[in-house]
């Protein structure tokens, strides 16, 4: 026995060493991988909270107490017309914006005007319309601060505006509440009063159409490659098609609906029928591919004993493997859905990027979707526009994830292990 | 009066209701009275005569609504009162849309004066062409409804006719991704030659100016490299410097670490990362990440450390990517046999010397295939780079520069108010061209990588 050949000497000084050298680098390496999993959940922690932090504030809105009095400033209006068609016209015609700039200037001090927001009038005049009493009589109304005293007020400044919120706080004048026109309104060139449903609506009438077309056409093609497409080259060029769309990127889909769906059948430009076809043909891919794999689990022996009783080939498919598989496709469909409710790209080139400042009224209508605001937003200087687009943010984020909770609740309450 | 798609849908799918009932009822009634048991159930019949009812009045609606706008405009452009409009141009297509909008009641009022007499025109024309549709539509849906009704007996086949039409509804469903495919290539390669009449490919390619908004006394320049080379910073370097070591170790403990239950909980959660909406990443980047990253340079002493920077866009591509990589890698690193693992344990091997020296070499063509998958997918990206990485043209290896990407530039090219027909309009869709065959390329091979190697264990 020479020395090269000898055991190992695991005792040994050198050994030990070498031995806890390796058990080092081993834990190294683990926490190293601990490291990275923490390191993404950081950052995903880091970005809801600062939505979160930034948003929460988007909210809640301060607002000034306004004493109005109409039998010192008479309104004059017919109270007749308020219930027409055209009040607004009317009431804005009798000058009641000029009355509420004057009381908040009698109320507040001079420029008392400029603290409130410059449409503070039409929550006045909305006052109005609902209780035509009000106009005679000295109401004390709760209106919405300017964007420069709301962000003040909530974060403290500096100067004479400082001390004039502090001023008007100490007196009692502000209150903070939630900031319903938030969800009410469409957007706006003043914080005040921009809101999120025009946006919102946009949105689910956008999802709608594309839900409506992607749905079925991807259902039914998947039930065609999966259960009859014979095998040629013709279903190959179909499965190829599918699978390269899937990784096609998002932006020149929206291309095609910019030069097919705009230039060439000169459809509604930046409207929800334009936007939901353009998400269809980008969301169907998926839908197909979640469809097949759904399909494909359903055992073989469910078919054959369809077969065997004498159902044929399509009500085998329509009334025993579709059924069973809709779990599974409904799964990859909401996932599908909620990355095309998120996505902007595509509908940039389609026209749903300009201001629009209503609701939309049908499919066919100017409209603008959630992201597209968050992003319309994001391009604001104003401060006011900062926690509106982390709130705008909250909400996306919300029904998104909500969407994918329910299909991952799907997937799991429809589970089935043949 | 004009013509109202989505009601005329709904009034012959009602019809297709009724052709329902009267199908079924008369095969039920055919079928006592001849005391013949029927070929197909009595809902085959129902189906049979709806289908021929709906169809060819849907299709001929599909046909019609998108070909009677172009027809109304010839009827009102032979009118008197669109003798007067300006020849071809912009402003020609304003007027038409502003009476049509009118016409169709859409818009309160003309905006411009010189609609004003096309609206009664449009009107009529609209109307007539509506009813023409109408009638021609509900002459279909009759004529349809009753051959199919005639053809009811007991001993007729429905339920294979009908199964037939099924099955013709299941091709043409399929056929709609090749469709879209060939939408995709044919309007990017059709705009990209009228592109490239005006400006040739080699300038595109290897032209190393990119300024498509230039004053008018400098002509446009339409060098593409600066704009490639800002692509592959941002979604080739840096965003891959961030996600393949993070995404590669998170699935790598994943994997062969982490108890069954962390592995649960974590890998859903990692999933929220990549379906937080693109737009979010680009407003957290500009928002707060470009900015910290800014103060960061300044004290490194960087001179005109930009706002928006490459870095910025790279860094949060980069974790949008994280769960891609992880999961691609995830799936390379389980499909190497456990054999493999098993026997480097048994020699002795921690299980780091494991992972690094048998499972990742192993899996090391899958998880280069799905790298190549999140480049392909980062170079795509759009609303990061718009929001977060600027739009100067800049060729710089400083990733605190502000650079620009083609995503960004086709989006910038195409959101102003421009003609159709300009260079730079067209640009866009050169550019679409160039990004869909560079990630179409990507992802080919991309896939032969991981099949490839998927084969060589099975």
């Amino acid at each position: 026995m020479n020395r090269e050949t000898a055991p190992t000497d695991w005792k040994g000084a050198v050994m030990q060493k070498r031995i806890a050298g390796r058990y080092a680098a081993e834990r190294r390496f683990k926490l190293l991988g601990l490291g990275a999993v923490l390191l993404s959940g950081a950052f995903l922690a880091f970005l809801l909270f600062v939505m979160v932090g930034n948003g929460a504030r988007g909210f809640m809105y301060t607002h000034v107490a306004v004493p109005v009095d109409f039998k010192a400033m008479p309104l004059t209006i017919d109270k007749a017309r308020l219930a027409d068609a055209d009040a607004d016209q009317v009431i804005a015609n009798a000058g009641l914006s000029d009355i509420v700039a004057f009381a908040a200037d009698e109320a507040l001090g001079t420029d008392g005007s400029k603290l409130i927001s410059e449409n503070a009038w039409k929550e006045v005049r909305s006052a109005i319309k609902a209780d035509p009493e009000l106009l005679t009589a000295k109401t004390v109304f709760e209106l919405p601060a300017s964007s420069e005293v709301d962000i003040a007020a909530k974060e403290g400044a500096k100067g004479a505006l400082g001390a004039k919120v502090d001023a008007l706080e100490k007196q009692g004048k502000l209150s903070t509440g939630i900031h319903w026109p938030f969800f009410k309104n469409a957007d706006a060139t003043d914080p005040a009063v921009a809101g999120i449903w025009g946006a919102l609506k946009g949105s689910v009438l956008t999802i709608f159409i594309a839900f409506l077309i992607a749905f079925p056409t991807g259902v039914l093609a998947a039930l065609y490659l999966e259960e009859y497409a014979p095998k040629n080259r013709w279903t190959d060029l179909i499965e190829v098609s599918i699978n390269n769309l899937a990784a096609v990127p998002s932006i020149i889909f929206g291309l095609l609906a910019l030069a097919v769906f705009i230039n060439w059948f000169g459809l509604c430009q930046a409207s929800p029928l334009v936007g939901g076809l353009t998400l269809a043909l980008m969301t169907m891919p998926v839908i197909v591919i979640a469809s097949r794999n759904a399909i494909k689990s359903v055992p073989p022996s469910i078919r054959d004993a369809a077969l065997g009783v004498g159902a044929s080939p399509v009500q085998v498919v329509f009334h025993h493997v579709l059924p069973l598989a809709l779990p599974g496709i409904l799964t990859g469909t909401i996932i599908g859905m909620a990355r095309a409710l998120g996505e902007t790209a595509p509908l940039l080139l389609v026209g749903m990027r300009a201001f629009i400042g209503d609701v939309p009224g049908g499919i066919c209508s100017p409209s603008t979707v959630l992201p597209m605001q968050i992003f319309l937003w994001s391009d604001e200087v104003d401060r006011g526009f900062v926690e509106k687009t982390s709130a705008a943010i909250i909400v996306l984020l919300i029904v998104l994830l909500s969407m994918n909770a329910f299909a991952i609740y799907l997937r799991n309450k429809f589970e089935k292990r043949w | 009066m004009t013509f109202n798609a989505a009601a005329l849908l709904l009034l012959i799918a009602g019809l297709a209701l009724i052709g329902w009932l009267a199908g079924r009822a008369r095969s039920n009634l055919l079928a006592g009275r001849a005391g013949e048991k029927l070929h197909s159930r009595p809902q085959y019949h129902g189906w049979y005569v709806a289908l021929w009812l709906f169809a060819p009045a849907a299709l001929f609606l599909a046909v019609w609504s998108s070909v009677s706008p172009a027809l109304i405009t010839n009827q009102v452009l032979t009118t008197e009162a669109a003798q007067n409009l300006p020849s071809f141009g912009f402003e020609r297509g304003a007027i038409l849309s502003d009476a049509r909008a009118v016409a169709q009641g859409s818009q309160a009022a003309v905006r411009l004066p010189a609609a004003a007499p096309l609206v009664k025109p449009y009107a009529d024309a609209s109307q007539k062409y509506a009813w023409i549709g109408i009638a021609a539509m509900l002459a279909l849906a009759l004529a349809g409804g009753l051959y199919a009704f005639t053809r009811i007996k007991p001993d007729f086949r429905a339920r294979s006719r009908v199964e037939k039409i099924v099955m013709l509804f299941l091709l043409l469903a399929s056929l709609v991704a090749i469709l879209t495919t060939f939408g995709i290539v044919l309007s990017l390669l059709f705009e990209s030659i009228r592109f490239f009449r005006l400006v040739s490919p080699t300038e595109l390619l290897f032209g190393t100016e990119w300024a498509p908004t230039s004053g008018a006394p400098q002509p446009d320049t339409f060098g593409g490299i600066p704009l490639f080379w800002g692509t592959i910073l941002i979604g080739a370097i840096i965003a891959m410097i961030v996600a393949i070591p993070i995404g590669m170790m998170t699935a790598v403990y994943l994997t062969q670490y982490a108890a069954p239950t962390v592995r649960k909980w974590v890998k859903p959660l990692l999933e929220i990362l990549a379906g937080v909406p693109t737009v979010v990443y680009g407003y957290f980047a500009a928002l707060t990440v470009a900015p910290a990253l800014r103060e960061f340079a300044v004290m490194l002493g960087i001179p005109n450390a930009s706002t928006e920077s490459a870095l910025a866009a790279g860094i949060v591509m980069g974790v949008m990517i994280i769960p891609f990589v992880s999961s691609m890698a995830d799936d390379s690193i389980n499909a190497v046999p456990q054999a493999m693992r098993d026997g480097s344990l048994a020699l002795g091997a921690t299980p780091n010397e494991t992972i690094r020296q048998v499972l990742i070499p192993a899996a090391l063509p899958g998880v280069m295939g799905g790298i190549l998958l999140a480049v392909s997918r980062a170079i795509g990206e759009t609303m990061i780079v718009v929001m977060a990485a600027g739009l100067s043209a800049n060729m710089t290896a400083n990733p605190f520069a502000s650079v620009t990407t083609v995503t960004a530039q086709i989006v910038k090219l195409l959101t102003g108010d421009q003609e159709f027909d300009s260079a730079k309009t067209l640009a866009a869709f050169a550019l679409g061209l160039v990004l869909f065959i560079v990630t179409l390329l990507l992802n080919i091979v991309a896939l032969r990588i991981v099949k490839k190697y998927r084969e060589a264990y099975e």
